[in-house]
């Protein structure tokens, strides 16, 4: 390279408009690929629970009924013609919820609820989910664990 | 070195120096019995060099850095030892997985031994490196020009605990399954994108095939290679910082004194001196100060040889008594009551008994970022290098303070819960 002989503003300020321009470029890419890393590592298909599962016709739960269903982590409450299915996974941290005739209750860090899902002790910070319940042409009552509806929410058979 | 006599160049003589040779072109340096000796075996062995060839005396005090550093060190080599061999027979597969902790059992030659040597490793590790950040802050060691690296090692405490806890899922036990089920919700309770780092770490909703893969590969991957490029900057720091932390006066002259040294700003720097004299601030300290170092040949060499063999003989000792745990293996319907996670997290389960936010992620938070933020909130220099200096009475009175309060935690959470984690008397 030939010495620099007269000190050029423009040449000086081109250069670092140049540099600048390469730092951002290769800043950019680097992001790029980081972000492209964050998106490759969030799964598309997960091979997990169904969120919609039948769990049996309304003739399978009598009036009275209050019964967990272990492998869905639900509970099923029916009282006369109003049936409801509430979730078993424990609001605080995820842990399993044991069914009693009461209520709720959680074995990991001790949080209670009662028997329509409200929080009655422990850390616990919201009640539990209920589920949409709906009636599938073969005659079986239909779960959809996406569809979560007001405390309440009765369906009707 | 000996002066190079007459080699013999003819194939007999060559073959008769053969072993010589091959030992003299590895080992350039006989060992040493001179001063020069032991520079030049600390200075040219690819291994030594790791160490300057001289140390300051200070930094061998057993008393003043009592091992734990080189004694943290120790465990993740035991760990990654022990990790890679047992490697050779895990499957990461929810179906497999706990089969094969049972063949460690019955069918792997030193299996039980290896798994109880990883296990309790890796509870040493993690109380080791945490004994070893409350030696560096009850001494002042992380102030100026020490910040960036008592930064490093908070991030490498971090990285121990997410290394530990990664591992926690390999064994597809109850313990494992609802250890990890609890902390990755606690994750889910981070603001704004709780619930998006809770799915990427599980791959899915809930903890499965997918959770195990993940924690597996950054347990056994991600997880050591970060670490290792960590120490490796944690070390070259030390040097850089100008060794480990010592007390003000550990330089002073012989009468007691201070020591003076007029400083050259670096632009009026004139006069020749060799490059190890810039090594440390702009002038050159050679016949300037008192010398109060040692050579790392044998002295630093030898004591970290003791930590290292003191460390692993008690690793075995324990690994030969006890043996790591198995629970049942993992039964998605019903939790364990009361379901535990490992010890070192119990102190933040109780904490998150009383509210998830505050417990999981609030107060650690709050913890980690005042731990790495004290270098730039606690600017006084004095009562570096000495242990609970009164100079630094408040800080390390809430060090002190802040540990028995998680040791406190702990020993409730392990002691004092019973099933729903209602209040029992263990005695």
């Amino acid at each position: 390279m030939s010495e620099k002989t007269t000190p050029s503003n423009s040449g000086d300020s081109r250069r670092s408009i140049l540099t600048w321009f390469s730092a951002a470029a290769l800043a950019g890419s680097a992001a790029i690929s980081a972000l492209a890393n964050f998106i490759f590592m969030k799964p598309r298909a997960t091979y997990g629970q169904p969120s919609r599962y039948s769990i049996g016709r309304p003739d399978d739960f009598p009036s009275g009924t209050r019964v967990s269903i272990d492998q869905r982590r639900v509970c099923v409450v029916r009282e006369g013609p109003k049936l409801a299915v509430i979730s078993t996974i424990c609001t605080h941290l995820g842990c399993t919820v044991g069914v009693s005739d009461t209520g709720f209750a959680c074995p990991c860090h001790g949080s209670r609820y009662d028997q329509d899902g409200n929080v009655v002790g422990g850390p616990a910070p919201k009640s539990l989910t209920w589920y949409q319940v709906s009636l599938a042409p073969n005659g079986e009552l239909e779960v959809d664990t996406n569809a979560p509806v007001d405390q309440g929410t009765y369906y009707t058979i | 070195m000996s002066a190079p006599t007459e080699e013999k160049t003819g194939i007999v003589g060559a073959l008769a120096a053969f072993p010589r040779n091959v030992w003299d072109s590895i080992f350039r340096n006989p060992l040493p019995d001179s001063d020069l000796g032991a520079s030049r075996t600390s200075f040219t062995n690819f291994f030594l060099h790791i160490h300057p060839v001289k140390v300051h005396k200070n930094s061998i005090r057993p008393l003043y850095t009592l091992g734990l550093g080189v004694m943290s060190f120790v465990t993740f080599v035991v760990l990654t030892v022990t990790g890679v061999l047992l490697m050779f027979y895990y499957v990461p597969s929810t179906t497999q997985a706990y089969d094969r902790m049972l063949d460690l059992r019955g069918s792997v030659a030193f299996g039980t031994f290896l798994r109880n040597l990883h296990r309790w490793s890796a509870h040493a590790m993690v109380a080791i490196v945490f004994l070893h950040m409350g030696r560096v802050f009850l001494t002042g060691s992380y102030k100026r020009p020490r910040e960036f690296n008592w930064i490093i090692g908070c991030i490498l405490f971090l990285l121990t605990l997410f290394a530990s806890f990664t591992g926690y899922l390999l064994p597809w036990d109850q313990l494992a399954f609802w250890a990890i089920t609890v902390g990755t919700s606690i994750a889910a309770y981070a603001p704004l994108i709780g619930k998006k780092i809770q799915f990427l770490l599980l791959g899915d909703q809930a903890v499965g095939q997918e959770a195990l893969l993940r924690f597996y590969v950054l347990h056994v991957v991600v997880l050591p290679m970060l670490i290792t490029l960590l120490v490796a900057i944690h070390f070259w720091r030390i040097r850089k910082d100008g060794g480990l932390s010592r007390p003000a006066d550990a330089d002073n002259m012989p009468d007691g004194k201070q020591l003076r040294v007029e400083i050259v700003p670096n632009s009026q720097k004139s006069g020749t001196f060799g490059l190890m004299g810039f090594v440390r601030g702009p002038f050159t300290k050679v016949g300037n100060v008192p010398d109060n170092t040692v050579y790392a040949w044998p002295n630093l060499f030898v004591a970290e040889l003791f930590v290292f063999v003191v460390t692993v003989a008690a690793l075995l000792v324990v690994s030969l008594l006890f043996n790591a745990p198995l629970e049942e293996p993992v039964n998605v319907l019903h939790p364990p009551n009361p379901a535990k996670a490992p010890w070192y997290f119990l102190g933040l389960q109780e904490l998150v008994s009383y509210s998830a936010f505050w417990g999981g992620v609030g107060v650690p938070g709050i913890e980690v970022l005042l731990l790495m933020l004290v270098p730039f909130l606690d600017r006084k220099v004095s009562g570096v290098g000495k242990w609970f200096a009164k100079e630094r009475f408040l800080a390390n009175t809430l060090f002190v303070t802040f540990a028995l309060l998680n040791v406190i935690f702990i020993i409730v959470g392990t002691f004092f819960r019973g099933p729903n984690w209602a209040f029992v008397s263990p005695f």
